[in-house]
């Protein structure tokens, strides 16, 4: 389990050397010169003299060859230094980790309540194959993944905060304010999850062990319960990771809509206002939680998949 | 005709012994379009080893399916009873029934790595019965599983309960269901094939073993195979299905020695690798029948080598043919060649009739 473990973290450890040099390279790699966007950023003008723009090129250090930059960037990172941003001229890390916060919040409480109403959904559909409750989830899962969040979450501001009142429109105070937009980044994962976990279910019942349980007196809900869940859920813990970091610096359209100050957001503006150093760090910071929350998973699957947790520990 | 390859010694039951399943007219098919098993009539008595024998696809693992109530979904049975212990099961609700499976009636299957779930131990499985029927404590059924497994052959039980199955060879997971079948003590135990996906010497152990069961729990057995030496090795009375039906039944010596069907006698002939007259190894010739197809006459018909050579193949292929019994309704085949001469004469004026209708 342990060497387990540890091979994991030496395949997170390349992953970020890989990513971070690919950031790091992102100012280089635009059609503007990485000076001349922090000068604007900056002092908001464009029209500097070549001459000042050499002073601060020197003043930054960019005037080094690339690697002795990137040798000089990573060691800096490493000890959680990306430097400052060039709008509000502040550490980096601190802004990023604030939105980190905000975003593993929202993300989960999206997912977690898609997860807890997909898979008894899921499992129901999957038992009354064809009734009208098959259906009814059936076309509301249709509806979920094809409604747009940019429809979706300016309509429910003006349903539960504006008409009735019972939330925040926007805003990120306390946790009523995560209710509504956690609530529309839930739908879409949520008609996912419903569709594999039914579909999963579906393969877990027609499968022989199943009759085996049942010929042994087990009654349809307990064989469910006892050999139809576990099996049932691997696959979907899988689209469960995969949605988790989709999500931490994806919910862009939810996050400016409603004025969450999360990763999408943030990363957003640091492109918009061409802020490098806010884009670097985000960047690396979504990243390194991707790659965690992978391993968080593998582990996970070992846990609920006995002939995964043997090979594991043979290894 | 087929060399007795006894592996044990069978025991004379007194034919009084009271009956532990009943099945009486049992059809099962898909409502509305056909029948996949027809009039199947079966009676096994305590400590009997009854084999159900016949080609894949003949309805033997839908037949165990049937009295499990386990039929895949669109799959119901039509009409027929079933009594087990004298108690009509099939009009008891899906609850009532559950507590019947497992305790009185078990299954053992015939692929058992697929039959156990892999993501939970084996000793958690093989407890499930007594769990639900039982109501034991964790230390009570934990017990018991350890002298299950210790009185099915599994070495080291304490240490064996905690394996996964796909930690197990074929024997030890067939083992295992072995124990969970039995755990709940039932009187009729249907083995579908339990043998047919182990090595030999492996099949060999599981068979003494099944027969020690019945022996030391007077354990009723309903054996679905198509292997005839398994047949002759442990059962008391065999019943050939063909396409749906039983077509022949008997006690095994009879069966295996004398049979009176048709088929039954390819069957044996099949399985003795015998050779026709050019040297080529035998083969019942064509393929079965489809199980939902109707047709008029015997099933058989465009297979059998004996109508031809019979003085009126036309019944054959017109009136289906009854159960005739040579020797009381424990000993028949459903074929006109045995026949008596009243029902013969009968089938020719059906047939006779039919012709004079359509000219």
């Amino acid at each position: 389990m342990w060497i387990f473990i540890l091979r994991r973290l030496a395949v997170l450890a390349l992953a970020l050397l890989v990513v971070s040099f690919l950031v790091f390279l992102i100012p280089y790699l635009g059609d503007t010169d990485p000076v001349r966007a922090l000068a604007r950023a900056r002092f908001g003008r464009l029209d500097l003299d070549a001459a000042a723009i050499e002073t601060l090129r020197i003043e930054l250090g960019m005037h080094r060859p690339l690697l002795v930059q990137y040798l000089d960037w990573l060691g800096n990172a490493v000890t959680g230094d990306f430097g400052n941003s060039y709008m509000s001229r502040e550490p980096v890390m601190e802004q990023v980790w604030s939105a980190l916060k905000v975003s593993i919040v929202l993300t989960l409480a999206a997912l977690g309540f898609a997860f807890a109403v997909a898979v008894p959904c899921g499992s129901i559909a999957a038992l009354r194959q064809g009734s009208a409750f098959d259906s009814i989830v059936k076309s509301l899962n249709q509806a979920f993944v094809a409604v747009p969040e940019y429809w979706l979450a300016p309509m429910s501001i003006l349903v539960f905060a504006l008409y009735l009142g019972w939330l925040p429109s926007a805003g990120w105070r306390g946790p009523e304010s995560v209710i509504l937009p956690a609530l529309a980044l839930s739908l879409r994962p949520m008609g996912y999850f419903t569709q594999v976990m039914r579909a999963s279910m579906i393969d877990v019942l027609n499968s022989p062990h199943i009759v085996a349980a049942h010929s042994r007196g087990l009654s349809v809900r307990r064989t469910l319960i006892a050999h139809g869940l576990r099996n049932a859920l691997l696959p979907v813990i899988t689209l469960f990771s995969v949605w988790m970091a989709g999500l931490l610096g994806g919910a862009v359209v939810i996050e400016v809509i409603f004025a969450v100050p999360g990763m999408g957001r943030l990363v957003y503006s640091a492109i918009v206002n061409g802020d490098l150093p806010v884009l670097q760090a985000g960047l690396v910071a979504i990243v390194t939680f991707a790659v965690l929350i992978n391993t968080l998973t593998d582990l996970a699957y070992t846990v609920l998949n006995p002939v995964v947790r043997i090979d594991n520990a043979a290894a | 005709m087929l060399a007795n390859q006894t592996i044990m010694q069978h025991q004379v039951r007194p034919e009084a012994c009271e009956p532990v399943l009943e099945v009486e007219h049992l059809t099962v098919g898909v409502p509305g379009v056909g029948a996949i098993i027809n009039d199947l009539n079966l009676t096994i008595r305590r400590g009997e080893v009854v084999a159900l024998v016949g080609e894949s696809g003949s309805g033997k693992s839908m037949t165990a399916r049937s009295l499990m109530r386990l039929m895949p979904s669109g799959i119901s049975i039509l009409e027929g009873s079933v009594r087990v212990g004298g108690e009509e099961v099939l009009s008891l609700s899906e609850d009532s029934f559950n507590e019947i499976r497992g305790s009185r009636i078990a299954m053992l299957f015939q692929q058992p790595h697929v039959m156990l779930d892999p993501t939970c131990t084996v000793g958690a499985q093989a407890g499930e019965a007594l769990h639900v029927h039982q109501h034991l404590s964790a230390a009570e059924e934990h017990e018991r599983v350890v002298q299950l497994f210790r009185d099915v052959g599994i070495p080291e039980p304490e240490e064996r309960m905690k394996n996964y199955p796909h930690q197990m060879s074929g024997g030890m997971a067939q083992r295992v269901m072995i124990a969970a079948a039995l755990s709940g003590e039932p009187d009729l135990l249907i083995a579908d094939e339990p043998t047919t996906a182990l090595d030999v010497t492996v099949q060999a152990q599981i068979l003494q073993l099944l027969d020690r069961k019945r022996r030391e729990n007077n354990l009723s057995i309903l054996l679905i195979t198509h292997d005839l030496s398994v047949v002759s090795a442990i059962a008391d009375r065999v019943a050939v299905m063909y396409s749906g039906e039983i077509v022949e039944q008997g006690t095994t010596d009879e069966i295996l020695h004398s049979p009176k069907h048709p088929y039954t006698q390819s069957l044996i002939h099949c399985a003795l690798l015998e050779s026709d007259e050019s040297g080529q190894l035998y083969a019942i010739p064509g393929n079965p029948p489809e199980l939902l197809s109707k047709m008029p006459g015997c099933r058989f018909r465009s297979r059998c080598q004996v109508a031809e050579k019979w003085g009126h193949p036309e019944i054959c292929s017109r009136v289906a043919p009854p159960m005739v019994e040579h020797d009381g309704p424990a000993c028949c085949a459903r074929c006109w060649v045995g026949a008596s001469d009243d029902m013969q004469a009968q089938a020719i004026k059906i047939c006779q009739s039919a012709t004079e209708e359509t000219s």
